[in-house]
């Protein structure tokens, strides 16, 4: 019986040529940190995995967790929000090599968007050309010299991480703008529990659900100095934005106020927020929308988003924003090329994820190299995001490639050129409940206040169809909850973590009476008194003084 | 009214309260189990606290239905023996009809008080007493229990919401109804009191990791109440003082034991002179009191167990002052 099941689930798994999974081993045995979790799946068998699908599609249309797609009618509808029900497992010593390297990347970064907006350093000494910075479109002219509380600018971000064939953990994009995600990890995580629990029998998975308090702490952590408690809002664009249930979801766990535009005002260089008791002080803002938007005054004069005055109160220190001003320049895919020189300039250490292997195409030799190989790379706009106008070379007609060298011949500077990652897999559940490997990545969030934290896992996207490696939700992608494990390999499991047991206090009984409570006991006392025999009563009989 | 009548609805309060507070607490402690908490932890609310809390005894290790063990004699064995697992107390606690402590009893109790009620109650009150009932004995509990448990306590969570926005909604405001929601206040107030006093260490340190008590206020259902009162992370210290003061938080010790004042000052002829509705003013006092001391970590285990007497005594109270004529009635049966 179990034999037979086995057979079913993974006998016909093949995974691609050039890519790793990471669940299962080249023999087609689970990888060792996942035995447990396999042979869970085998014995629950497809039809309890297709069961747990239809309860997660009622739940998430319930709970409002969905998004938005164009049917083929052009008619716009919700989908429950695709959340795979087998979850990617991460040993815990992967997961702390990925954190130390993420958050070693992401101090880098920190230190060049300080560097861009006050001394050059980086540019001074060769490393990183002025032209280069001065030109990306997220280039914040007014905020130069500006410097937040505690130097801190990238307060949330979100690196793209894959992992390719060699099994090597790579940095694909940064993210230090808004990086949205995070609540799926928190939603997954609940619904895997809800829907799955018994997957997690044997495994130890380190909890998630600690973000907002981080999120809130370092908020609070960056805020002017005053007197009284900083107060913090999250700034949403507005309902309309297809982020907005995650905007809505972090302000409700962190227990904030949720603000829109006409919420904010700002007088004499402070922020203030519209309350029923009249103007209230603001004094960090978690936002969630363009630097372009923010502030019609200094930015796009035709912005209906912004809050004018707003630079003015960051310029005069009287206002946190998270993310600073300006950090774009650090995320934008021809500056990517560079931060792996910016770890050497800034902080003397050698970095400990790499990128994916880059060419910037302004240098003939280089771009020349690239067109020769076109039909092998990956070909993207710089200062785009959201997977927008990537060119994908293996995929892609003998003309799109032609179109494509047109292109980068005319703007080189516009486009870079990256070698393709064969994305590793993972096992996915199919439409008849049985398993194959589908192409994920993975990106972990880091929180920056006093220090950087980093949710264990992250959000992992996989990209549903078969052979597919693109993975945004819009087009076909899905989600996995993904477990990092408390497995011995880390070093923070000690006896001092094990569940306090102490002996229970003296508690009173708990009492059950009523009127019928005592006359049924005092008939069954005299009822056993005459009658050996011993009836059951219709409900127990409670306990009187 | 009828001294029987008040008293069975008192207690139809206090079942119905105590099963949606076994089913919270229930809950949060499966989801703490599968998940996971963060860092050290301080706070001890797992499956054999839930036995203390509920005053049940611990089932034979493996068997579900057998004669239970007592915890007590349990506690001085090693940890391995001590370690119950997720399907003992679940279901002893959920669906066992032998255990008057279970969800299932409770609610068939209330059922079966609501059948003698039905003329002081109105009929929507009883069909979603009744419905509620025929739903849990109509469902495959233990199999639901192995699938998915959050669909079996969501269910009883919102079916104990459904009758008591009825009793909002329909029931005529009368003495009867304040008895039941007396009831209803005093069960809450005793199980987060217990859950406070099983759960947090004698002296809450004021700072620690914040995973443990996420698991508290996920207990009571308190989380995003929390957050909007309390500005500080959610730790033992905060957490703590949250549940037993805060009077904005309807699930608060301080919130429950205000309603049952105002009930029983209601339901009573000559409030001024009655010994509960007394004792509950100068309890709520003594909270009021508390709440404003600067620091809860000195004997915090002292003060649970204080208000926790106090109601015991209101409780006897009660009994005496409203239904010591019914008790007389039911001993010539």
């Amino acid at each position: 019986m179990a034999e037979a099941t086995q057979q079913g689930l993974l006998d016909d798994y093949q995974v691609p040529a050039g890519c790793r999974d990471e669940l299962i081993d080249e023999n087609g045995e689970p990888r060792p940190h996942a035995g447990p979790l396999i042979a869970t799946l085998e014995r629950l068998g497809p039809e309890a995995l297709a069961a747990a699908g239809r309860r997660r599609d009622r739940i998430f249309m319930e709970q409002g967790i969905t998004f938005e797609v164009a049917g083929t009618d052009g008619e716009r509808r919700d989908r429950p929000f695709p959340l795979d029900l087998v979850p990617r497992v991460l040993p815990a010593k992967e997961w702390t090599t990925i954190k130390r390297g993420l958050a070693q990347r992401i101090r880098a970064l920190n230190a060049f968007v300080d560097d861009v907006y006050h001394a050059h350093e980086i540019v001074r000494a060769g490393v990183v050309p002025w032209s280069l910075v001065v030109s990306r479109p997220a280039f914040a002219r007014p905020v130069h010299g500006v410097r937040p509380p505690g130097g801190v600018y990238c307060h949330v971000s979100g690196c793209d991480l894959v992992r390719g064939g060699d099994g090597r953990w790579r940095v694909l994009e940064d993210n230090v703008r808004t990086p949205s995600g995070i609540s799926y990890v928190l939603e997954n995580r609940v619904a895997m529990t809800r829907l799955m629990p018994e997957l997690f029998a044997g495994h130890r998975v380190r909890p998630v659900d600690h973000y907002p308090g981080l999120l809130l702490d370092a908020l609070r952590a960056v805020a002017p100095a005053v007197d009284a408690d900083p107060t913090v809002v999250v700034w949403t664009p507005g309902p309309a934005n297809s982020a907005y249930f995650e905007h809505a979801f972090i302000a409700r766990q962190m227990g904030v106020e949720l603000v829109e535009a006409s919420d904010l005002v700002v007088r004499d260089a402070v922020c203030y927020m519209r309350t029923t008791a009249g103007l209230e002080r603001v004094h960090s803002i978690y936002r969630r929308l363009d630097d372009d938007f923010i502030d019609p005054l200094e930015f796009r004069p035709d912005s209906l988003l912004g809050v004018p005055g707003l630079v003015r109160a960051y310029r005069a220190g009287t206002v946190a924003i998270a993310n600073a001003i300006g950090t774009g320049v650090a995320d934008d895919k021809a500056i990517y090329h560079y931060v792996p020189e910016m770890i050497r300039f800034y902080l003397s250490e050698e970095p400990i994820l790499d990128n994916v292997p880059t060419y910037l195409l302004e240098d003939e030799a280089t771009r020349n190299h690239v067109l020769a190989r076109i039909d092998e790379l990956v070909v993207k706009p710089t200062s785009e995001s959201g997977g927008k106008g990537v060119f994908i070379g293996p995929h892609a007609s003998v003309s799109e490639c032609e179109a494509q060298a047109l292109r980068i011949k005319a703007e080189p500077e516009r486009w870079i050129a990256q070698e393709l990652v064969h994305l590793s897999t993972v096992p996915t559940e199919t439409a008849d409940g049985g398993l194959a490997p589908r192409h994920v990545d993975l990106r972990p969030f880091a929180v920056f206040g006093d220090e950087i934290r980093i949710v264990p896992g992250g959000l992992t996207r996989v990209a549903l169809r078969e052979g597919s490696m693109v993975v945004n939700s819009s087009q076909g992608g899905g989600s996995k909850d993904t477990w990092v494990l408390d497995d011995g390999g880390a070093v923070d499991l000690v006896p001092g973590t094990l569940p306090t047991h102490r002996p229970p206090p003296r508690l009173p009984d708990v009492r059950y009476g009523g009127w019928r409570g005592q006359a049924q006991q005092q008939q069954q006392q005299r009822r056993q008194q005459a009658l050996p025999a011993i009836s059951t009563p219709s409900f127990p009989a409670g306990k009187t003084r | 009214m009828l001294a029987r009548i008040a008293q069975e609805l008192f207690w139809l309060g206090r079942d119905l309260a105590r099963a949606e507070h076994t089913a919270r607490m229930l809950d949060g402690v499966f989801h703490a189990d599968v998940a996971g908490a963060a860092g050290e932890r301080d706070i001890a609310l797992s499956w054999a606290e839930l036995l203390a809390i509920i005053g049940e005894k611990a089932p034979a290790p493996g068997a579900v239905d057998g004669d239970g063990a007592d915890l007590e004699a349990l506690a001085g064995q090693p940890l391995a023996a001590r370690l119950l697992g997720r399907a003992e107390v679940a279901s002893l606690l959920t669906l066992d009809t032998d255990s008057q402590a279970s969800i299932v009893s409770c609610v068939a109790r209330a059922r079966e008080r609501g059948r003698g009620l039905r003329d002081v109650m109105s009929t929507e009150m009883w069909e979603a007493l009744n419905t509620f009932h025929l739903g849990l004995a109509g469902r495959d509990l233990s199999a639901a229990l192995v699938s998915g448990p959050y669909s079996v306590y969501h269910d009883v969570k919102e079916r104990c919401a459904l009758f008591w926005g009825l009793v909002e909604r329909t029931m005529l405001r009368d003495e009867g109804r304040s008895f039941l929601e007396a009831g209803g206040r005093i069960e809450a107030a005793d199980m987060v009191l217990r859950m406070l006093r099983v759960a947090v260490p004698p002296s809450p340190k004021r700072s620690g990791s914040e995973g443990e008590a996420l698991a508290l206020l996920h207990a009571v259902g308190g989380f995003q109440a929390y957050r909007r009162a309390v500005r500080e992370a959610p730790t033992v210290g905060p957490v703590a003082r949250f549940l037993l003061y805060d009077s904005s938080y309807p699930g608060s010790v301080a919130s429950s034991v205000a309603t049952l004042h105002s009930a029983l000052s209601n339901a009573d002829a000559l409030p001024r002179s009655s010994p509960p509705v007394l004792r509950l003013g100068r309890l709520l006092a003594d909270l009021e009191l508390q709440r404003r001391a600067p620091d809860l970590a000195a004997g915090f285990d002292e003060t649970l167990e204080r208000v926790q007497e106090d109601l015991e005594l209101v409780d006897s109270d009660i009994e005496d002052r409203y239904f010591a004529m019914a008790a007389a009635a039911a001993v010539h049966l």
